[in-house]
């Protein structure tokens, strides 16, 4: 299947749900959709195009909003169906119940930007340490790492 | 009864700290769960203040096993960015590296395979024949582990005559001592009988999990980024991609062992049609706002890196994302039922890098955040609401 054909497919099975499809590269399709899109849409890609491999979820920080990318691999190349959302709300729903290997990628999401991932299925931190700070997204853009001052334990105040 | 016991960070069956929380039933493993997050360097968030060349040498330090995929995976993306194509040559150079890489790789685990199964000698064997690739690999960039061949545009050292004689003298004893161990693997009842059967993965979960590299080629999954979406110079090189469908861990090792000979078909053809001419192009500093998409078969499984420029000389985004950490899922699956004696070889099975995994935030005291539920502070907390409410030692009667 060509990159061609892959973009009519899609075009063809998600109609109105595309808010944007571009072909940059070969074998690289980026598809947008809104975010109440973008579960419907997941559920399309597995079921009518067999594509069931995440590769990752990548999100990028872009000062007032988030976008999100799934990036998915399939046998003729990989497709990157991107979204946003608003960083004043970030909320994004659960693709684990379609995908289940998503749910590793999810929980990172939540621990780097402090973007909510609705019915995940297990929201505990991932990367983060037990006792991080409420509060502290290290790939947002506005943290700065401060390292902390050092106490001896027991030693002086 | 049902105990969870903890494996990990440190504990003398893994090799790099990682922590394992294993519910187990008797000597059979019901539930398993990975906590990730020791040995975090923050690279992601690193890799935005740096500039796009300093990046090639902290890409190639994610991790100490496949660093050239790490670093060639980064390097071809922000070629794309850059608009700049490197030359026939370096692209062959490149892809030789990186298939020695994968053999020295694969060489490693077979000898950790062994170990974990009891079988040391094998270990030995293969460990003393992965010095004959770290040798040439020394010999083609002078480092035996962080090559530093990639440069933007092309690799920085040429191959001449006499060394790609020697690559092809080391390739051919190379061949004969996998070809032995093809045979070991094959006629060892005790070996076979280790691996059979251990560490069960089903193509369906395979798939529903993501799981990926010779892990899902044992599963019969036959996806490789190599034929899938050639990148360097694999779209002119024949070869084919090695799957076994037992679905186990003798499986992997079958699949593993069978990407050797095909690394050795790969390397040979790339040495014989070597094209002429340069090695690399003068990359330029900046690269326009763009973003990229770039893959690759590492030894472990897909690497896949997602950057974005913004028209400076440093990335606005580089995101990471190792094979170990698409496998985890799957080897919470694969510990499933299993023995808590299976769990080392379970795990090493996935050929988990660690630091590759890990890599994403700041490493802040993980030392206290690892094996405790409670902050230690409420943990005190708690025990003085006990103290005050538990009747006095002085009433207690002893009850006979």
């Amino acid at each position: 299947m060509t990159d061609q054909e892959l973009v009519e497919k899609l075009k063809n099975l998600l109609g109105d749900k595309i808010a944007e499809i571009s072909n940059p590269a070969l074998r690289r399709i980026f598809l947008k959709v809104e975010p109440r899109n973008l579960v419907p849409a997941v559920a399309v890609l597995k079921k009518d195009l067999n594509i069931w491999y995440l590769a990752t979820i990548t999100g990028v920080d872009l000062g007032d909003a988030f976008e999100i990318l799934y990036h998915f691999g399939h046998d003729h190349g990989s497709l990157s169906l991107r979204t946003q959302i608003l960083k004043a709300e970030p909320r994004i729903e659960s693709i684990s119940p379609t995908i289940p290997g998503a749910v590793l990628y999810e929980r990172e999401l939540q621990d780097m930007f402090g973007i909510i991932v609705n019915h995940i299925p297990d929201p505990r931190p991932l990367v983060v340490p037990d006792d991080w700070p409420e509060g502290n997204f290290p790939l947002r853009k506005e943290w700065k790492y401060e390292r902390p001052a050092e106490t001896i334990p027991g030693g002086k105040k | 009864m049902k105990f969870t016991i903890p494996i990990g960070p440190q504990h003398p069956a893994l090799k790099e700290p990682i922590s394992l929380r294993m519910t187990v039933e008797g000597e059979v493993i019901r539930d398993a769960d990975i906590r990730l997050g020791y040995n975090h360097r923050g690279l992601e968030k690193l890799a935005e203040e740096r500039t796009w060349i300093q990046n090639i040498y902290l890409t190639e330090r994610i991790c100490g096993i496949c660093s050239h995929s790490h670093a060639t995976c980064y390097v071809q993306g922000v070629e794309k960015l850059m608009e700049i194509t490197p030359p026939k040559r370096g692209l062959y150079i490149r892809t030789l590296v990186a298939e020695l890489e994968r053999i020295h790789s694969h060489l490693l685990w077979l000898g950790v395979a062994g170990h974990e199964a009891g079988f040391d000698s094998f270990f030995m064997y293969t460990w003393r024949d992965r010095e004959v690739v770290m040798d040439i690999l020394e010999m083609i960039s002078g480092n035996r582990v962080h090559y530093a061949i990639n440069a933007l545009g092309g690799v920085r050292r040429d191959i001449d005559e006499l060394q790609k004689k020697n690559i092809l003298d080391g390739l051919e004893v190379l061949k004969k001592r996998s070809e032995f161990y093809f045979k070991i693997g094959a006629n060892e009842p005790t070996f076979v009988g280790r691996l059979a059967n251990v560490g069960y993965l089903s193509k369906e979960r395979a798939m529903e999990l993501c799981a990926v590299g010779p892990t899902s080629r044992a599963s019969g999954v036959a996806r490789d980024v190599r034929r899938d979406d050639p990148y360097a110079a694999y779209d002119e090189t024949p070869f084919d991609v090695c799957t076994a469908d037992s679905c186990d861990v003798l499986g992997r090792t079958v699949v593993r062992i069978k990407e050797l000979f095909e690394s050795y078909k790969i390397s040979k053809f790339l040495l014989k049609n070597l094209p002429a001419g340069d090695i690399a192009v003068k990359a330029p500093r900046k690269a326009k706002p763009n973003e990229v998409l770039s893959r690759y078969e590492a030894p472990r499984g897909e690497n896949m890196h997602y950057i974005k420029s913004n028209g400076t000389d440093k990335p606005e985004r580089l995101k990471v994302r190792a094979p170990t950490l698409a496998n985890y899922p799957a080897t919470v699956e694969m510990l499933k039922n299993g023995f808590i004696a299976d769990i080392p070889l379970i795990f090493a099975a996935i050929d988990p890098c660690i630091c590759c995994a890990e890599r994403t935030v700041e490493l802040r005291d993980a030392r206290t955040g690892e094996e405790k539920i409670l902050r230690f502070s409420e943990l005190r907390k708690l025990a003085d609401e006990r103290h005050k409410n538990c009747p006095t030692k002085r009433n207690a009667e002893w009850p006979f």
